[in-house]
């Protein structure tokens, strides 16, 4: 399933402190308040992150979300991730290793949590000398007993 | 027969991983004590009198060690030049044998046996070694040799003139040249698998207080644990899998400590998740990870002053500051306009499902009883 809206991927400075946070919020405003934005913050060059720079994520993360949007993280550093999983907002946000597979994350159908737990592939079941094969799925014991 | 000790710190290439963030490892507190205090306290025990420590590091505050310790900070370039003037300015005050120990790992030496070993052997070089014959950097020399010594020296302990006579110890030393290493042997300890004992009183099987630690009674402590003299550990704060709050840190409201050491003099702020870590002097070190990360926020962690004077002021000063600032927070939420209803953003429909949502108000009206008032449990509005 693809998406026409774009997604926006936004490199967060190396220190973000609350000057920097601000500054940073303030550039990214304007997509956060378009319809349904859809933002990846890379962290690949974030070095210190304190914990104006976890709110100002947060923020962004809520507001998006208030428009129906997302914001995802891509690449963090060691650094940026120790703080997020310190702060416990790591679990908040979906991480994806590049910025580019978090933009793709948004054109997917589910994304990628979600999919790690969605249900494996049906098994096949071949008849042989028919060369039909079938999915293989389980029904409720009640209504095969009511069937039969 | 008088017997002295020269303690190093440092002094090889290799031991530039033996701190953390300055403080040498040696000098970190270990449930209780640091390693320096628990070496020199049993070589005081075993008869060994006057201890010299030569170090790259300044001397971190520790009110345990011996008042008679003699401390010198030698730059790496001068380490092992201030290391043989020590040897000679004993040798000179009458010392007849010198125990030189580099403090890079933990074994329980039995000091009397090792200079007795040395004396029956008369030999001029003794090394300890472990049981399977790894050697330490642990030595007898004795003053008399003083060629001997200042050729050990010059090499860093590496090179001898003559084969040392080796010294079995019973049981293997505990490296400790990295952060993960400390960590390491804090768990072993736990595990009893080292001398090291924690210093406190076993409240509970595995659970280890120090005198003055104050534990909230919501608060969680999982064996095992150690909670350091003078730590505070707040109220639904959780210490676990043998996590480590060394003495004068406090662990704040609904923080989580796990498989962590927490060293001294640090406040770790509430509402936090420390795992896999050593957390001091503002500066997180993370073991999974392998990085260190410098916090400049003092939300999130904070140092307290290391002098008891230091800290009670500044506990005054909070104190007396709480009030005024609560004022002048209370007075700033005034200014500010509270909405009177949900924000906008929440109770509008977003724009792709503002049809369906309208129907859906119109639905739930209709349905909903008009005789039927809904009302606050407490309050009186």
């Amino acid at each position: 399933m693809e998406t026409s809206r774009p997604v926006v991927v936004k490199r967060v400075p190396e220190r973000v402190n609350l000057k920097e946070a601000r500054e940073f919020l303030r550039s990214v405003e304007p997509i956060l308040h378009s319809d349904r934005p859809q933002l990846v913050f890379d962290l690949s060059h974030v070095r210190q992150l304190d914990s104006a720079g976890v709110d100002m994520l947060l923020h962004c993360m809520s507001e998006a979300m208030k428009r129906d949007g997302d914001v995802k993280l891509a690449a963090p550093s060691a650094e940026a991730m120790v703080i997020l999983e310190l702060t416990r907002t790591g679990r908040l946000f979906e991480i994806y290793d590049s910025a580019t597979d978090a933009a793709r994350s948004f054109s997917s159908f589910l994304p990628n949590v979600m999919r790690q737990f969605s249900a494996p592939e049906p098994a096949t079941v071949s008849f042989p000398g028919t060369g039909v094969k079938a999915a293989a799925s389980r029904q409720p014991a009640e209504k095969n007993e009511s069937a039969a | 027969m008088d017997v002295r000790a020269i303690l190093l710190i440092g002094g090889r290439p290799e031991a530039a991983g033996e701190h953390f963030t300055g403080v040498p490892l040696a000098m970190l507190d270990l449930l209780g004590a640091s390693l320096l205090n628990r070496v020199t306290h049993r070589m005081h025990q075993q008869g060994i009198g006057s201890i010299a420590v030569i170090s790259e590091y300044d001397q971190f505050p520790d009110r345990q060690l011996s008042h008679d310790l003699r401390w010198f900070k030698a730059t790496n370039g001068q380490f092992w030049r201030f290391t043989e003037a020590v040897f000679n300015d004993f040798a000179q005050n009458g010392a007849e044998l010198i125990v030189v120990m580099r403090l890079a790992s933990y074994v329980a030496v039995d000091y009397e046996k090792l200079v007795q070993f040395h004396l029956d052997r008369h030999s001029r070089l003794t090394r300890a070694c472990e049981p399977q014959g790894e050697a330490l950097d642990l030595f007898v020399i004795s003053t008399s040799r003083r060629n001997d010594a200042a050729f050990i020296f010059r090499n860093m302990l590496e090179r001898f003139r003559v084969q040392p006579d080796m010294f079995p110890l019973a049981e293997n030393q505990h490296r400790l040249q990295t952060v993960a290493d400390f960590r390491r042997l804090a768990l072993a300890s736990f595990a009893g698998k080292t001398s090291i004992e924690p210093q406190g009183r076993q409240i509970r099987p595995g659970v280890w207080v120090a005198p003055g630690a104050r534990i909230h009674r919501d608060a969680r402590i999982v064996a095992p644990a150690y909670i350091g003299a003078y730590a505070r550990v707040r109220a639904r704060a959780v210490i676990t899998r043998g996590s480590v709050v060394e003495r004068n840190s406090a662990i704040d409201c609904g923080t989580v400590v796990e498989n962590s050491t927490v060293l001294p003099f640090s406040r770790v702020g509430a509402g936090l998740d420390v795992g896999f870590s050593v957390v001091g002097f503002r500066h997180v070190f993370h073991l999974q990870r392998k990085v260190d990360v410098e916090i400049a926020d003092e939300s999130l962690l904070d140092m307290a002053p290391t002098s008891a004077t230091a800290r009670a002021l500044s506990d005054m000063v909070n104190l007396a500051l709480y009030m005024p600032k609560a004022m002048l927070a209370g007075l700033r939420e005034k200014g500010r306009e509270i909405p009177a209803t949900l924000p906008e953003a929440i109770q509008a429909a977003p724009p792709s499902l503002s049809a369906a949502a309208v129907e859906h108000q119109d639905r739930a009206d209709r349905h909903f009883a008009p005789e039927l008032m809904a009302a606050r449990r407490y309050g009186n509005e």
